[in-house]
């Protein structure tokens, strides 16, 4: 025990004197950090512009609807000169014109709301198409999704639209996480295995690179306390960035689990970190070169974090895909961190830690072997 | 002379770099896995941005609900529907497997066929707003064409759409072409900083001093050899996208040309941010952390333009921005920035004779150090 806890407190040492490693670590996990804030920027709304040229009351009606809508748009009311420019410089991804005559087409029965759409791509061009139907929705049916669904069978409130069909919108949570809180989440799990893992492997790449692990095979040290001293040292290492991070993410109430789930996230963060350090042994064992480490390690790192579902939905995936997601280990880690944040029971956070403890013993097994051979 | 002189030492330069990676095959071969690792995961990320998983519970079945579903496919790309029944539906939604459920009840058609309005249940699990929010407004767009299709009495407004462009570009097409010009910066960035940093953990710099060239000879020789392997694996990024996704360029000439500029002066930055660091460990942590900003601040996911002022500029200072500008052209025939094609060619010019200045600059100041 002494002998691993000398390790573990050596390898902590190193790594604190070994900046450009934890440089390594964590600029990719910052890196992620920085992407989701930008993300958040640019998936929300989208910029239109907005020509009215008919001064009529039913003209109002349908701005004020498009106004009001400041989820779906970023609005620029402007003149039809002004908007072309506001296209063309790409300042705006559409303009909506709203067209002379448009009060007395209404009073027809047969208006129409033109737009003019910079269809770039479809996931930005299907934003737009979805909120100018919502406005255009809204226009005559402006009580849309009011109506109530009846209980236990009952009759509920219908509200009479022309489209003769209401939506009654049941959610399965309180309120929606909002973006940035739920990828920011996926981002303390990249740290933790970035952390653990490059922790781990550059420590292990380190000893063959500069001879030391010549005298560690001198040592009257048993491999298993060396092993042992290796994974824990690799655990400080990365509890030395994670914990503080975990501690600031809390402050800032991003981390902020329903009562009673603290113990199932710490949890799981700690299986995974467990699970990183014990691959990271293994790489640091098996590549040996700090270069190559670092570069398969980051590698490991973003392909575990993808696949594991951490900047994608893996019920978006295709079927083949997430059957595959189900041997990522990090899978169980992300859908135990948001079940145990997100929502208020802990509906498969157990299986989740279950798979997460059985792929970090099977990662710490082959390491102790990988390892206590390297220093035979 | 001197040139000849140069040139021959170029050219030893290259041949010793390339002989170095030779040596080094773990370390190409994954810089290889990463070229091709962008390209896939910026995929995945492509499909969770439609085609919401979704149960469809249809207890009616009959003509009016089987065009309500029609329009629900049709609802701008938002819906992946999976029919099933409401036990099911309620499992799947509880481990995640769809994100929403739509249950059309059993009197649908009597009811619409008689003026009535139909109450639509649909369950949501609200996990992120952006998600939620896809949802939310794709069920208008449903319920919009369907009315509209049935001309039901009482709708006054239509919207009327006109494209600027022919066609629609599928989010993955669009995505896997701008990560070229990011795999491109990974690639030949990561080699390009290698080539410098050996020398450096080598301590063979000092041996520069005594070449009878300037050592500029010598890193350009270093850079060409970089350039080339990195521009196998851009090829190998190239060949997926292409052949693996479909993408053919609509100016494969232009194309090419984007990538052989872009290849070299990535190569270049790497070299600058090698002689910078002068240590290997952290070059890969640090340009795979800076890809990620790069990618969503340089115009890969949409045009940035569309994300504001601030963002917009921020772009600017990333050689990407230009690149994944040109590559856009090139392969969609797209115009995702203001700026011209004539001007990102001369913006992504003006980086590259940046890139080597302050990368000649940087080394020869720490060979004449040492």
């Amino acid at each position: 025990m002494r002998g691993a806890w000398a390790v573990a407190r050596l390898d902590l040492a190193v790594w604190r004197r070994s900046p450009w490693a934890v440089l390594a670590a964590i600029v990719p996990a910052l890196g992620m950090f920085v992407l989701v804030k930008v993300l958040t920027l640019s998936v929300t709304v989208q910029p239109v512009a907005l020509v009215i040229d008919d001064p009529g009351p039913e003209a109002q009606v349908l701005s004020r609807l498009i106004e009001d809508d400041i989820e779906s748009y970023q609005l620029f009311v402007t003149n039809a000169k002004h908007a072309q420019q506001l296209l063309d410089r790409q300042r705006v991804g559409a303009v909506i014109v709203i067209p002379k005559g448009f009060d007395d087409a209404v009073a027809r029965g047969h208006a129409v709301v033109d737009y003019t759409l910079n269809n770039i791509d479809i996931d930005f061009s299907d934003d737009i198409r979805r909120s100018i139907d919502r406005s255009v929705a809204e226009f005559d049916a402006p009580q849309l999704g009011a109506s109530v669904e009846g209980r236990a069978g009952g009759h509920g409130l219908v509200v009479p639209n022309p489209y003769r069909i209401d939506i009654a919108e049941h959610d399965l949570r309180k309120t929606d996480v909002p973006f940035e809180t739920y990828q920011v989440l996926p981002v303390l799990l990249l740290l933790v295995l970035s952390t653990g893992m490059l922790g781990a492997a550059l420590l292990g790449s380190r000893d063959v690179e500069r001879g030391t692990i010549v005298f560690l095979r001198q040592t009257p040290l048993r491999r298993s306390a060396f092993v042992a001293g290796r994974l824990l040292g690799a655990l400080l290492a990365a509890g030395s960035i994670v914990v503080p991070s975990v501690a600031y993410l809390t402050y800032k109430r991003v981390v902020h689990p329903p009562h009673g789930h603290w113990p199932p996230f710490l949890a799981v963060l700690l299986a995974t970190a467990v699970f990183a350090a014990a691959l990271g042994v293994l790489l640091g064992a098996a590549l040996r070169r700090s270069t190559t480490v670092a570069l398969a390690g980051v590698t490991l790192a973003s392909y575990l974090f993808f696949l594991g579902g951490g900047f994608t939905t893996i019920a978006f995936l295709p079927s083949w895909l997430q059957a595959l997601s189900r041997l990522v280990p990090t899978r169980y880690g992300i859908d135990g961190m948001r079940q145990s944040l997100f929502y208020p029971d802990l509906i498969g956070v157990p299986g989740d830690l279950i798979a997460l403890v059985g792929f970090a013993l099977v990662a710490l097994a082959a390491s102790a072997v990988l390892l206590g051979r390297s220093v035979r | 002379m001197a040139a000849t002189e140069g040139l021959r030492a170029l050219g030893a330069a290259a041949r010793a770099e390339l002989e170095q990676f030779n040596r080094s095959r773990v370390l190409v071969g994954l810089v290889f896995v990463e070229a091709i690792t962008f390209i896939v995961l910026v995929s995945l990320f492509g499909l969770t941005g439609s085609r919401a998983p979704t149960a469809l519970i249809d207890l009616d079945g009959g003509p009016l609900a089987r065009s309500f579903v029609q329009h629900l496919e049709a609802a701008h790309d938002s819906f992946s529907l999976r029919p099933m029944t409401a036990a099911r539906a309620k499992k799947e939604l509880a481990n995640g497997s769809v994100v929403a459920s739509i249950t059309i009840p059993h009197d649908f058609d009597t009811a619409i066929t008689h003026g009535r309005t139909v109450l639509l249940p649909v369950t949501l699990d609200n996990l992120n707003a952006d998600m939620s929010e896809d949802i939310r407004g794709a069920l208008p767009s449903a319920i919009v064409g369907f009315g509209q299709e049935h001309h039901w009495p009482g709708i006054r407004l239509a919207a009327s759409q006109r494209d600027l462009i022919g066609h629609d570009t599928g989010y993955i097409p669009y995505l896997v072409v701008s990560a070229l010009a990011l795999t491109a910066f990974v690639v030949a960035g990561i080699l390009g900083a290698v080539a410098i940093t050996r020398e450096f953990e080598a301590r063979t710099l000092t041996q520069w001093r005594l070449a009878p060239v300037h050592p500029g000879w010598l890193v350009a020789g270093k850079l060409l050899a970089a350039t080339l392997v990195a521009a196998v694996a851009v090829g190998a990024a190239v060949l997926l996208v292409t052949v693996g996704y479909g993408v053919e360029p609509v100016h494969p000439a232009a194309a090419l040309g984007v990538l052989a500029v872009c290849v070299p002066m990535f190569a270049c930055v790497g070299a600058c941010a090698g002689a910078l660091l002068r240590r290997t460990l952290p070059v890969a942590g640090l340009f795979f952390g800076l890809t990620l900003p790069f990618y969503i601040d340089s115009g890969a996911v949409e045009p940035l333009r569309f994300d504001g002022d601030k963002i917009w500029t921020l772009g600017h200072t990333s050689p990407v921005y230009q690149a994944i500008g040109l590559i856009e052209w090139a392969f969609h025939g797209l115009r995702v920035t203001p700026e011209s094609v004539a001007q990102n060619f001369a913006a992504l010019g003006a980086w590259a004779l940046a890139s080597v200045v302050v990368g000649t600059t940087v080394l020869r100041t720490r060979v004449a150090r040492r």
